[in-house]
């Protein structure tokens, strides 16, 4: 029965060279570009939230959500992706990497503190592969869709009852100093994750199940690249999906934060007090061309139960939507609000389970998790190639 | 449609085996060790199992996760989500309806069974020659279901099987309620000779040990619950009391009162015809006087030596009739020794021992056939089918119910070899009933106790003879090995930490052990050779008529 890559080699008139397979998470950690630690600077001009005095301690507030019993967060969105370099092809005498992986995006919803389900699953595999695969220069989109389908057809993986949902090229062309083709294959099933994050928001905004008494965690940074052929209209339509949707960060660099003044607020960040938050600032990036975010730090454990002075403080991101927000920074209220019921998801922990506890919170490892528990076992999966 | 209630985890570590399985399930369902369950296997047949362990787990790796997980322990923390958590179950294969017994596989799914799929499953519907023995009660509220549970009579009261024991604390375990709950059931059996060969009879000799228990088994049990009255419906027993009862009690006056019931009751049951006053006449009686040393530990042979030289009539014991002049006879063997075998030390400590008996009134020169009055081994040889005999023995010390008892046993051994009556009408199966077997049968009996040898050999060949014992003890670690170890079914009511942990109960599960702490009044864990596990089963309170206060 004829594998993948035997049948890759023979469409694409490459040389496998049966390499060996790893999969990158249990190996090294390779820095893709696209994470929370590039530079940011904050916007001289305009503050982040409206309220420009000091913030206030949150947590009588927190206890006061707490004791309503309401909590204002009901859905929890988090990616994931696991990736393998699955051999080495050589096309016009030079060696790429074949990247594989597999992709999980989910999203679970909260009815009560006993029900915590499964909302929306979204978990496939792909394939990166060097742009030059594609020997004729057809358009590359119809080239991958292609041969994308063929590899489909093939009788090991229609056996198991298995499909691959893309090939997704990445650049071939000369490397920097530094720079590693595996990780841009990797950053391409990356980017794939975080377009099927998107449509998962739009898909619940579209249902309206989020709205001002059910907000949507999602994990990690909201700053997503900009897609090709977004125009105007498109990316009103898609901020508009974020009306409801905080983006909660566990790990950041707080040296590359700087204020209005360029000076890093890093120990601002270390000596924030537990419940407190930083004021929420304003910036913008290249990446996302055309949205604007806002921005706090909030300590939600003590830092003398922490490894770090970092450790327990999440960085929040919410993108500004209507045209006040754009002008004069998000509500400082709502960014309370948001602020104390996160404080309120800070307990129970998965400490034991997961190195990141202080900073993690449970409902978004318990998506992980259920994420993670839907991949195929690595061994099962490199062996399918 | 059966309620599926979670579905096989089957992990690396803890694998399903031919012998077991574990399911998750519902954190908040509510199942009980013994519940059957069901799993869909290959070839669309189905695995049954019983629940032997149910755990509860969370995500958390440790106690400190769940400590800090309360704010680093504030009580009071009342927190968004709830841990994730779920309950595991361990359940033992009993049974599969294919007979297809590879380990259950993966992700199937676990539902509740049906009343008939219960009784399937634990083998309940293919018992032969049934005879009831309580009711099974499974899972909760709108699931729940009831069903009869029957032994094989032929692995109870022979030719199969034989031999009961029951063992249970005081009081909480109902032993002798669960013993006549089985007698009853024999009885009415065989009353209306159903399923039973024509040529078949049983007779009951049960020995009364604590207060009046059993001294009114004839008569109803007018407070029996309307719960009870169905149950019986149920299980196909009447709710009449006994039959065809008798009652022995040793004389009594008031000297030595003797017997625990009261005057009136036992005039009235004289007057029936129905109670009789035992005695013990020493032309008759005095091959059983080794029974009054079946708790001495005679190491050095010399009471046995004694009484092999009263038995062969030396010294003047030939010519006497009565106990007194046998207790003169002895004094006179201290008086006057005369320096054979037999040292004057061991004259007095045989004469210590038989005195403190003789005294009893029981012991008597003769009996009055007029006044009710009778010897208990001619009683027994004149027991016919379906008799029941109730020797009372509760208000004896020690050694002369050991006397009595012994007695009894011996006489029905003399019966069924052949040495007492007209073989025909001796039953072919006699059932002896006796609580507190420990006093009879106990693991630090004197080996050369005649007891001992006596119920030894009941367990041992009694199954043959037509000789059944329903025994029943406090602690079944107390009993002699080759007693217990002879019975083919055994029940355990509810019993102490202590008990449990010793030898006897190694090869019954963890939790099962457990249980045996927790269980009610009226609940068993029941084992015979027909059941493929073991089953947790609940009797209705007596049909006789109950002595609350004693």
């Amino acid at each position: 029965m004829e594998k993948i890559l035997e049948h890759l080699a023979t469409q694409t008139k490459g040389t496998c060279y049966k390499s060996y397979r790893y999969c990158f998470n249990g190996v090294e950690v390779p820095s893709v570009i696209y994470d929370d630690k590039q530079n940011i600077v904050f916007s001289r001009d305009k503050s982040g939230e409206t309220n420009k005095g000091l913030p206030k301690p949150l947590g009588e507030l927190a206890k006061k959500i707490n004791r309503q019993g309401k909590p204002l967060f009901k859905f929890f969105l988090d990616g994931s992706r696991r990736t393998y370099k699955v051999d080495d092809i050589a096309y016009n005498n030079r060696i790429y990497p074949i990247i594989a992986g597999q992709i999980g995006v989910g999203c679970c919803a909260r009815e009560n503190p006993d029900s915590f389900k499964n909302f929306a699953l979204e978990n496939f595999s792909a394939l990166s592969l060097p742009e030059c695969a594609n020997k004729d220069n057809m358009p590359n989109e119809l080239f991958f869709n292609s041969l994308t389908a063929k590899i489909n057809d093939l009788p090991s993986l229609k056996k198991r009852n298995l499909t691959l949902r893309k090939i997704l090229p990445y650049e071939d062309r000369q490397l920097k100093e530094g720079e590693k083709y595996e990780n841009k294959g990797i950053a391409q099933i990356q980017d794939e994750m975080i377009e099927s994050e998107k449509k998962l928001v739009a898909k619940l905004a579209r249902e309206r199940k989020l709205d001002f008494s059910s907000y949507l965690i999602k994990d990690g940074s909201l700053q997503y690249q900009s897609s090709k052929g977004e125009d105007l209209k498109n990316l009103a339509a898609i901020k508009s999906n974020y009306r409801c949707v905080v983006g909660v960060s566990k790990s950041f660099n707080p040296e590359l934060c700087l204020d209005q003044n360029k000076r890093s607020i890093a120990k601002k960040i270390a000596d924030l007090k537990l419940f407190h938050r930083t004021p929420a600032f304003k910036y913008s990036t290249e990446r996302a061309r055309g949205v604007e975010f806002s921005v706090w730090y909030l300590r939600i454990r003590a830092i003398n139960r922490t490894i770090s002075p970092f450790d327990g403080v999440l960085k929040i991101e919410k993108i500004l939507v209507t045209e006040n927000e754009i002008a004069k920074g998000l509500d400082s209220d709502e960014i309370d609000l948001i602020s104390a019921n996160l404080i309120n998801e800070s307990f129970p922990t998965c400490y034991g389970s997961d190195n990141r506890w202080a900073n993690h919170l449970y409902p978004i490892f318990l998506t992980e998790s259920f994420i993670k528990s839907k991949y195929l076992s690595d061994v099962y999966f490199l062996n399918l190639f | 449609m059966s309620k599926i209630i979670g579905k096989i985890a089957a992990t690396e570590k803890i694998p399903t085996t031919i012998e077991e399985f574990c399911f998750w399930t519902d954190q908040k369902r509510i199942l009980h060790p013994f519940d059957v369950v069901k799993v869909e296997h290959i070839n669309q047949s189905i695995t049954f199992g019983v629940i032997e362990e149910i755990s509860h787990i969370t995500d958390a790796a440790s106690y400190l996760t769940s400590f800090i997980s309360s704010d680093f322990g504030d009580v009071n923390l009342e927190a968004n989500t709830h841990r994730i958590g779920m309950n595991f179950v361990k359940a033992k294969v009993v049974s599969n309806t294919k007979d297809i017994y590879t380990p259950v596989l993966d992700g199937q799914r676990v539902s509740l069974a049906t009343q008939a799929e219960v009784s399937t499953a634990l083998g309940l519907d293919k018992i032969e020659h049934p005879l009831p023995c309580g009711y099974l009660q499974m899972y909760e509220g709108e699931d729940k279901i009831v069903l009869p549970v029957h032994f094989n009579s032929h692995f109870v009261v022979g030719p199969d099987g034989a031999h009961l024991n029951i063992s249970g604390i005081s009081g909480l375990a109902a032993k002798t309620s669960y013993a006549m709950f089985l007698l009853k059931a024999i009885q009415e059996k065989y009353v209306n000779e159903i399923d039973v060969k024509p040529n078949e009879s049983t007779a009951f000799v049960i020995f009364n040990v604590k207060g009046r228990d059993l001294l009114a088994i004839d008569e109803a049990n007018e407070k029996l619950p309307d719960e009870d009255k169905k149950i019986y419906e149920m299980l196909k027993v009447d709710t009449e009391p006994f039959k065809n009862v008798q009652y022995f009690y040793p004389h009594f006056n008031d000297e030595h009162p003797n017997t625990y019931a009261h005057k009136q009751d036992v005039k009235y049951q004289i007057d029936q015809n129905k109670a009789f006053k035992y005695k013990f006449v020493y032309e008759y009686d005095r091959e059983s006087l080794e029974l009054l040393f079946a708790n001495v530990d005679d190491s050095t042979g010399t009471m046995d030596s004694i009484i092999n030289y009263v038995l062969t009539d030396q010294g003047n014991f030939g010519n006497i009739r009565n106990w007194s002049d046998f207790l003169g006879e002895v004094d006179n063997h201290i008086n006057h020794a005369r320096g054979g075998e037999i040292t004057v030390m061991s004259w007095r400590k045989f004469k210590r021992i038989v005195r403190k008996s003789l005294t009893n009134s029981f012991f008597a020169n003769r009996i009055s056939e007029d006044d009710n009055e009778i010897r208990l081994p001619d009683a027994i040889s004149r027991i016919r089918k379906n008799d029941v005999f109730v020797v009372d023995i509760a208000r004896l010390d020690e050694d002369m119910q050991s006397f009595a008892f012994g007695n009894v046993i011996k006489a029905i051994y003399d019966l069924k070899l052949g040495q007492a009556g007209e073989q025909d009408e001796i039953p072919k199966k006699i059932i002896i009933f006796v609580d507190e077997l420990n006093k009879y049968a106990s693991q630090d009996a004197p080996k050369n106790s005649p007891i001992l040898k006596q119920v030894r050999d009941i367990t041992e060949r009694g199954r043959s003879l037509g000789i059944i014992l329903f025994s029943a003890e406090q602690f079944k670690s107390s009993i002699d090995d080759r007693v217990k170890g002879n019975c083919s079914t055994h029940a355990y009511g509810r019993t102490n930490a202590i008990e449990i942990s010793k030898g006897d109960y190694r090869y019954i599960p963890q939790v099962y052990r457990g249980m045996m702490t927790r269980l009610k009044q009226g609940e068993y864990i029941v084992q015979n050779p027909v059941f493929t596990s073991p089953l947790n089963i609940k009797f209705p309170n007596p049909v006789y008529k109950q002595f609350p206060n004693g």
